[in-house]
Protein backbone atom coordinates (compact mmCIF):
# COMPACT_ATOMS: atom_id res chain seq x y z
CA UNK A 1 0.00 0.00 0.00
CA UNK A 2 1.21 3.52 -0.67
CA UNK A 3 2.40 5.65 2.22
CA UNK A 4 0.55 8.88 1.32
CA UNK A 5 -1.34 11.05 3.71
CA UNK A 6 -4.63 9.25 3.11
CA UNK A 7 -3.27 6.18 4.78
CA UNK A 8 -1.79 7.98 7.75
CA UNK A 9 -4.70 7.83 10.16
CA UNK A 10 -2.74 8.95 13.19
CA UNK A 11 -0.61 11.91 12.02
CA UNK A 12 -1.92 12.85 8.53
CA UNK A 13 -4.13 15.90 7.97
CA UNK A 14 -7.85 15.35 8.26
CA UNK A 15 -9.64 16.60 5.09
CA UNK A 16 -12.64 18.85 5.33
CA UNK A 17 -16.00 17.00 5.24
CA UNK A 18 -17.16 18.86 2.13
CA UNK A 19 -13.79 18.75 0.39
CA UNK A 20 -13.63 17.09 -3.03
CA UNK A 21 -11.89 13.68 -2.94
CA UNK A 22 -8.45 13.72 -4.33
CA UNK A 23 -7.29 11.48 -7.12
CA UNK A 24 -5.29 9.44 -4.60
CA UNK A 25 -8.38 8.97 -2.46
CA UNK A 26 -10.42 7.83 -5.46
CA UNK A 27 -7.72 5.34 -6.41
CA UNK A 28 -7.55 4.06 -2.86
CA UNK A 29 -11.32 3.65 -2.70
CA UNK A 30 -11.31 1.82 -6.02
CA UNK A 31 -8.62 -0.53 -4.83
CA UNK A 32 -10.47 -1.24 -1.57
CA UNK A 33 -13.74 -1.84 -3.44
CA UNK A 34 -12.01 -4.39 -5.62
CA UNK A 35 -10.58 -6.00 -2.51
CA UNK A 36 -14.04 -6.27 -0.91
CA UNK A 37 -15.55 -7.73 -4.09
CA UNK A 38 -12.80 -10.34 -4.33
CA UNK A 39 -13.24 -11.28 -0.68
CA UNK A 40 -17.01 -11.72 -1.10
CA UNK A 41 -16.36 -13.80 -4.20
CA UNK A 42 -14.07 -16.06 -2.17
CA UNK A 43 -10.88 -14.79 -3.73
CA UNK A 44 -9.33 -13.06 -0.73
CA UNK A 45 -5.76 -11.85 -1.51
CA UNK A 46 -3.20 -13.82 0.47
CA UNK A 47 -1.45 -10.65 1.73
CA UNK A 48 -2.65 -7.14 2.61
CA UNK A 49 -1.85 -4.42 5.06
CA UNK A 50 -3.18 -4.58 8.60
CA UNK A 51 -5.29 -1.48 7.97
CA UNK A 52 -6.84 -2.95 4.85
CA UNK A 53 -7.52 -6.27 6.68
CA UNK A 54 -9.27 -4.40 9.52
CA UNK A 55 -11.35 -2.43 7.05
CA UNK A 56 -12.16 -5.56 5.07
CA UNK A 57 -13.38 -7.43 8.18
CA UNK A 58 -15.51 -4.43 9.14
CA UNK A 59 -17.01 -4.29 5.68
CA UNK A 60 -17.79 -8.02 5.80
CA UNK A 61 -19.49 -7.72 9.20
CA UNK A 62 -21.56 -4.73 8.06
CA UNK A 63 -22.69 -6.59 4.94
CA UNK A 64 -23.63 -9.71 6.89
CA UNK A 65 -25.51 -7.64 9.50
CA UNK A 66 -27.56 -5.99 6.77
CA UNK A 67 -29.13 -9.40 6.03
CA UNK A 68 -27.89 -9.66 2.52
CA UNK A 69 -25.75 -12.67 3.37
CA UNK A 70 -27.40 -15.94 4.40
CA UNK A 71 -25.99 -19.37 5.12
CA UNK A 72 -27.22 -22.48 3.34
CA UNK A 73 -30.10 -24.21 5.20
CA UNK A 74 -28.03 -27.30 6.02
CA UNK A 75 -25.33 -25.11 7.47
CA UNK A 76 -27.83 -23.13 9.52
CA UNK A 77 -29.41 -26.33 10.92
CA UNK A 78 -26.01 -27.74 11.71
CA UNK A 79 -25.03 -24.57 13.55
CA UNK A 80 -28.29 -24.53 15.59
CA UNK A 81 -27.96 -28.19 16.50
CA UNK A 82 -24.37 -27.68 17.51
CA UNK A 83 -25.43 -24.79 19.70
CA UNK A 84 -28.20 -26.85 21.30
CA UNK A 85 -25.86 -29.75 21.82
CA UNK A 86 -23.45 -27.49 23.61
CA UNK A 87 -26.30 -26.00 25.64
CA UNK A 88 -27.54 -29.34 27.03
CA UNK A 89 -24.08 -30.60 27.75
CA UNK A 90 -21.80 -33.10 26.21
CA UNK A 91 -23.26 -36.27 27.77
CA UNK A 92 -26.82 -35.71 26.57
CA UNK A 93 -25.81 -34.13 23.33
CA UNK A 94 -26.87 -37.19 21.39
CA UNK A 95 -30.45 -36.82 22.73
CA UNK A 96 -30.95 -33.44 21.14
CA UNK A 97 -33.91 -33.70 18.80
CA UNK A 98 -33.42 -32.36 15.33
CA UNK A 99 -35.70 -29.47 14.39
CA UNK A 100 -37.66 -31.56 11.87
CA UNK A 101 -38.34 -34.34 14.39
CA UNK A 102 -39.29 -31.82 17.06
CA UNK A 103 -42.24 -30.78 14.98
CA UNK A 104 -43.58 -34.33 15.14
CA UNK A 105 -42.99 -34.47 18.87
CA UNK A 106 -44.97 -31.28 19.30
CA UNK A 107 -48.04 -32.95 17.78
CA UNK A 108 -47.73 -36.18 19.77
CA UNK A 109 -49.57 -34.95 22.92
CA UNK A 110 -52.38 -33.65 20.76
CA UNK A 111 -52.72 -36.97 18.99
CA UNK A 112 -52.68 -38.91 22.28
CA UNK A 113 -55.22 -36.56 23.87
CA UNK A 114 -57.52 -36.79 20.86
CA UNK A 115 -57.33 -40.57 20.76
CA UNK A 116 -58.04 -40.82 24.48
CA UNK A 117 -61.05 -38.53 24.12
CA UNK A 118 -62.45 -40.60 21.28
CA UNK A 119 -61.99 -43.85 23.22
CA UNK A 120 -63.66 -42.40 26.32
CA UNK A 121 -66.52 -41.01 24.24
CA UNK A 122 -66.99 -44.38 22.58
CA UNK A 123 -67.11 -46.03 26.00
CA UNK A 124 -69.78 -43.59 27.19
CA UNK A 125 -71.85 -44.14 24.04
CA UNK A 126 -71.53 -47.90 24.45
CA UNK A 127 -72.74 -47.63 28.04
CA UNK A 128 -75.72 -45.53 27.02
CA UNK A 129 -76.90 -47.38 23.93
CA UNK A 130 -76.16 -50.94 24.82
CA UNK A 131 -79.17 -53.19 25.36
CA UNK A 132 -79.74 -53.82 29.06
CA UNK A 133 -79.97 -57.35 30.26
CA UNK A 134 -83.63 -58.18 30.38
CA UNK A 135 -85.07 -59.87 33.42
CA UNK A 136 -86.84 -63.13 32.94
CA UNK A 137 -90.32 -62.67 31.58
CA UNK A 138 -92.97 -63.00 34.29
CA UNK A 139 -94.90 -65.37 32.08
CA UNK A 140 -92.00 -67.79 32.00
CA UNK A 141 -91.81 -67.89 35.78
CA UNK A 142 -95.57 -68.21 36.07
CA UNK A 143 -95.54 -71.16 33.72
CA UNK A 144 -93.42 -73.05 36.21
CA UNK A 145 -95.72 -72.13 39.09
CA UNK A 146 -98.31 -74.77 40.11
CA UNK A 147 -101.86 -73.74 39.27
CA UNK A 148 -102.86 -74.05 42.93
CA UNK A 149 -100.42 -71.26 43.79
CA UNK A 150 -101.78 -68.79 41.28
CA UNK A 151 -104.56 -66.23 41.39
CA UNK A 152 -107.22 -67.51 38.97
CA UNK A 153 -110.97 -67.61 38.28
CA UNK A 154 -113.00 -69.41 40.92
CA UNK A 155 -115.35 -71.14 38.46
CA UNK A 156 -113.72 -74.54 38.79
CA UNK A 157 -114.50 -74.59 42.53
CA UNK A 158 -118.26 -74.50 42.02
CA UNK A 159 -119.52 -75.23 38.56
CA UNK A 160 -122.92 -73.82 37.63
CA UNK A 161 -124.69 -72.09 40.53
CA UNK A 162 -128.18 -73.44 40.97
CA UNK A 163 -131.18 -71.15 41.20
CA UNK A 164 -131.87 -71.96 44.85
CA UNK A 165 -128.22 -71.20 45.78
CA UNK A 166 -128.06 -67.90 43.89
CA UNK A 167 -127.82 -65.86 47.10
CA UNK A 168 -125.49 -68.23 48.95
CA UNK A 169 -122.46 -66.06 48.38
CA UNK A 170 -121.35 -66.46 51.99
CA UNK A 171 -120.70 -70.17 51.54
CA UNK A 172 -118.92 -69.59 48.25
CA UNK A 173 -116.57 -66.96 49.63
CA UNK A 174 -115.62 -69.41 52.38
CA UNK A 175 -114.74 -71.97 49.75
CA UNK A 176 -112.74 -69.50 47.68
CA UNK A 177 -110.85 -68.24 50.71
CA UNK A 178 -110.03 -71.75 51.94
CA UNK A 179 -108.80 -72.85 48.53
CA UNK A 180 -106.57 -69.81 48.02
CA UNK A 181 -105.26 -70.04 51.55
CA UNK A 182 -104.11 -73.61 50.87
CA UNK A 183 -102.23 -72.48 47.78
CA UNK A 184 -100.75 -69.48 49.56
CA UNK A 185 -99.54 -71.62 52.48
CA UNK A 186 -98.04 -74.24 50.20
CA UNK A 187 -96.18 -71.60 48.28
CA UNK A 188 -94.91 -69.80 51.35
CA UNK A 189 -93.85 -73.02 53.07
CA UNK A 190 -92.20 -74.26 49.91
CA UNK A 191 -90.17 -71.06 49.64
CA UNK A 192 -89.08 -71.27 53.29
CA UNK A 193 -87.98 -74.91 52.91
CA UNK A 194 -85.83 -73.92 49.94
CA UNK B 1 -55.93 -25.58 24.02
CA UNK B 2 -53.90 -28.65 24.90
CA UNK B 3 -54.85 -28.27 28.55
CA UNK B 4 -58.52 -27.86 27.65
CA UNK B 5 -58.37 -31.12 25.69
CA UNK B 6 -56.70 -32.89 28.60
CA UNK B 7 -59.42 -31.59 30.93
CA UNK B 8 -62.08 -32.86 28.55
CA UNK B 9 -60.47 -36.30 28.58
CA UNK B 10 -60.52 -36.33 32.37
CA UNK B 11 -64.18 -35.28 32.51
CA UNK B 12 -65.29 -37.84 29.94
CA UNK B 13 -63.30 -40.57 31.68
CA UNK B 14 -64.82 -39.61 35.01
CA UNK B 15 -68.29 -39.74 33.50
CA UNK B 16 -67.53 -43.20 32.16
CA UNK B 17 -66.45 -44.35 35.60
CA UNK B 18 -69.53 -42.91 37.28
CA UNK B 19 -72.03 -44.26 34.78
CA UNK B 20 -74.55 -46.60 36.35
CA UNK B 21 -73.20 -50.02 35.77
CA UNK B 22 -75.16 -53.20 35.93
CA UNK B 23 -75.99 -54.31 39.43
CA UNK B 24 -74.00 -57.23 40.69
CA UNK B 25 -75.62 -60.52 39.79
CA UNK B 26 -77.90 -61.68 42.53
CA UNK B 27 -80.18 -64.65 42.71
CA UNK B 28 -83.86 -63.79 43.00
CA UNK B 29 -86.71 -66.16 43.46
CA UNK B 30 -89.39 -65.77 40.84
CA UNK B 31 -92.28 -63.56 41.93
CA UNK B 32 -94.89 -64.07 39.22
CA UNK B 33 -97.51 -61.37 38.99
CA UNK B 34 -100.33 -63.93 39.19
CA UNK B 35 -99.10 -65.77 42.26
CA UNK B 36 -101.37 -65.82 45.29
CA UNK B 37 -99.98 -63.17 47.58
CA UNK B 38 -100.73 -61.59 50.90
CA UNK B 39 -102.78 -58.77 49.38
CA UNK B 40 -105.13 -61.22 47.68
CA UNK B 41 -105.56 -63.18 50.90
CA UNK B 42 -106.30 -60.01 52.85
CA UNK B 43 -108.95 -58.92 50.32
CA UNK B 44 -110.57 -62.36 50.34
CA UNK B 45 -110.50 -62.42 54.13
CA UNK B 46 -112.25 -59.05 54.30
CA UNK B 47 -114.90 -60.17 51.81
CA UNK B 48 -115.45 -63.31 53.85
CA UNK B 49 -115.89 -61.29 57.03
CA UNK B 50 -118.32 -58.84 55.40
CA UNK B 51 -120.42 -61.79 54.18
CA UNK B 52 -120.49 -63.31 57.65
CA UNK B 53 -121.30 -59.95 59.15
CA UNK B 54 -124.23 -59.60 56.73
CA UNK B 55 -125.35 -63.11 57.63
CA UNK B 56 -125.41 -62.18 61.31
CA UNK B 57 -127.42 -59.03 60.54
CA UNK B 58 -129.86 -61.07 58.45
CA UNK B 59 -130.26 -63.60 61.21
CA UNK B 60 -131.14 -60.68 63.43
CA UNK B 61 -133.62 -59.31 60.88
CA UNK B 62 -131.53 -56.19 60.20
CA UNK B 63 -131.60 -56.34 56.42
CA UNK B 64 -130.53 -52.72 55.94
CA UNK B 65 -127.32 -53.35 57.89
CA UNK B 66 -126.82 -56.58 55.96
CA UNK B 67 -127.15 -54.67 52.68
CA UNK B 68 -124.63 -52.08 53.87
CA UNK B 69 -122.20 -54.82 54.84
CA UNK B 70 -122.48 -56.52 51.45
CA UNK B 71 -121.98 -53.16 49.71
CA UNK B 72 -118.64 -52.87 51.48
CA UNK B 73 -117.42 -55.87 49.49
CA UNK B 74 -117.90 -53.97 46.23
CA UNK B 75 -115.35 -51.36 47.28
CA UNK B 76 -112.64 -53.75 48.49
CA UNK B 77 -109.17 -53.31 46.97
CA UNK B 78 -107.91 -56.48 45.29
CA UNK B 79 -104.51 -56.90 43.61
CA UNK B 80 -104.60 -55.57 40.06
CA UNK B 81 -105.77 -58.18 37.58
CA UNK B 82 -106.76 -60.78 40.16
CA UNK B 83 -109.63 -62.83 38.62
CA UNK B 84 -111.00 -63.54 42.08
CA UNK B 85 -111.90 -59.86 42.46
CA UNK B 86 -114.52 -59.99 39.69
CA UNK B 87 -115.92 -63.29 40.92
CA UNK B 88 -116.24 -62.13 44.53
CA UNK B 89 -117.81 -58.80 43.55
CA UNK B 90 -120.30 -60.43 41.18
CA UNK B 91 -121.30 -62.91 43.88
CA UNK B 92 -121.75 -60.04 46.35
CA UNK B 93 -123.88 -58.22 43.75
CA UNK B 94 -126.07 -61.30 43.38
CA UNK B 95 -126.62 -61.43 47.14
CA UNK B 96 -127.13 -57.67 47.34
CA UNK B 97 -129.71 -57.77 44.54
CA UNK B 98 -131.60 -60.55 46.28
CA UNK B 99 -131.60 -58.59 49.55
CA UNK B 100 -132.86 -55.48 47.71
CA UNK B 101 -135.45 -57.62 45.94
CA UNK B 102 -136.66 -58.86 49.31
CA UNK B 103 -136.98 -55.24 50.38
CA UNK B 104 -139.07 -54.44 47.29
CA UNK B 105 -136.34 -52.21 45.80
CA UNK B 106 -136.61 -53.73 42.35
CA UNK B 107 -135.06 -50.91 40.37
CA UNK B 108 -132.08 -50.71 42.72
CA UNK B 109 -131.72 -54.49 42.53
CA UNK B 110 -131.81 -54.41 38.74
CA UNK B 111 -129.25 -51.64 38.71
CA UNK B 112 -126.87 -53.67 40.88
CA UNK B 113 -127.21 -56.69 38.60
CA UNK B 114 -126.89 -54.92 35.27
CA UNK B 115 -123.84 -52.99 36.47
CA UNK B 116 -122.22 -56.29 37.42
CA UNK B 117 -122.98 -57.89 34.07
CA UNK B 118 -121.79 -54.86 32.12
CA UNK B 119 -118.57 -54.55 34.11
CA UNK B 120 -117.52 -58.17 33.78
CA UNK B 121 -114.45 -58.87 31.67
CA UNK B 122 -115.17 -62.56 31.08
CA UNK B 123 -117.92 -65.12 31.25
CA UNK B 124 -118.13 -66.97 34.54
CA UNK B 125 -120.55 -68.95 36.67
CA UNK B 126 -120.86 -65.79 38.77
CA UNK B 127 -121.98 -63.79 35.75
CA UNK B 128 -124.43 -66.56 34.93
CA UNK B 129 -125.68 -66.29 38.51
CA UNK B 130 -126.24 -62.55 37.99
CA UNK B 131 -128.42 -63.38 34.94
CA UNK B 132 -130.34 -65.79 37.16
CA UNK B 133 -130.97 -63.06 39.73
CA UNK B 134 -131.87 -60.69 36.91
CA UNK B 135 -134.53 -63.23 35.82
CA UNK B 136 -135.88 -63.29 39.34
CA UNK B 137 -136.15 -59.48 39.35
CA UNK B 138 -138.04 -59.55 36.03
CA UNK B 139 -140.37 -62.17 37.49
CA UNK B 140 -140.96 -59.93 40.48
CA UNK B 141 -141.67 -56.99 38.16
CA UNK B 142 -144.08 -59.12 36.16
CA UNK B 143 -145.92 -59.95 39.36
CA UNK B 144 -146.10 -56.27 40.24
CA UNK B 145 -147.63 -55.30 36.89
CA UNK B 146 -149.91 -58.29 36.59
CA UNK B 147 -152.84 -56.00 35.90
CA UNK B 148 -151.05 -54.64 32.85
CA UNK B 149 -150.91 -57.76 30.73
CA UNK B 150 -148.59 -56.34 28.12
CA UNK B 151 -146.03 -55.13 30.69
CA UNK B 152 -146.30 -58.35 32.60
CA UNK B 153 -145.71 -60.35 29.45
CA UNK B 154 -142.70 -58.23 28.56
CA UNK B 155 -141.21 -58.74 32.01
CA UNK B 156 -141.79 -62.47 31.79
CA UNK B 157 -140.09 -62.58 28.40
CA UNK B 158 -137.19 -60.64 29.86
CA UNK B 159 -137.01 -63.11 32.72
CA UNK B 160 -136.89 -66.03 30.27
CA UNK B 161 -134.15 -64.30 28.29
CA UNK B 162 -132.12 -63.76 31.46
CA UNK B 163 -132.48 -67.40 32.50
CA UNK B 164 -131.53 -68.51 29.00
CA UNK B 165 -128.47 -66.28 29.09
CA UNK B 166 -127.49 -67.80 32.41
CA UNK B 167 -127.91 -71.32 31.08
CA UNK B 168 -125.94 -70.53 27.95
CA UNK B 169 -122.99 -69.29 29.97
CA UNK B 170 -123.17 -72.27 32.31
CA UNK B 171 -123.23 -74.68 29.37
CA UNK B 172 -120.31 -73.02 27.65
CA UNK B 173 -118.17 -72.88 30.79
CA UNK B 174 -119.02 -76.40 31.86
CA UNK B 175 -117.99 -77.63 28.43
CA UNK B 176 -114.70 -75.81 28.76
CA UNK B 177 -114.12 -77.27 32.19
CA UNK B 178 -114.82 -80.79 30.94
CA UNK B 179 -112.43 -80.33 28.03
CA UNK B 180 -109.67 -79.02 30.27
CA UNK B 181 -109.87 -82.05 32.63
Amino acid sequence: MSQNDDNDFLTGPVPEPDAEPTAAERAHAKTFADLVDKTLAGRTPPAMSADDRALLEMATVIRAASGKVSLPEATQRSLVEDALRQAVGGAGAKDVVPITRGRTRRWAPWAIATTSTLVAAAAVIALVVRTPARPAAPGAAAAALPTEWTSRPADSLFGPISHDRAGDASTRIDTIFADRLDGYRERELGRRVK
Amino acid sequence: MKYVLCLLVLIVTACSCNSPSEPPPTTHTAEPADAIDQNLMIALSKAKNFHHKAKVYMSDGNVAAAIASVREILSLQFPAGAPEAEDVRNDARALLAKLLLGQGQLDEAMSVVTEGIAGSQRKSFFVANLYTVKGEIHEARAALVADDKAKATAEKHAAIEAYDASNAIDTELQKQLMESK
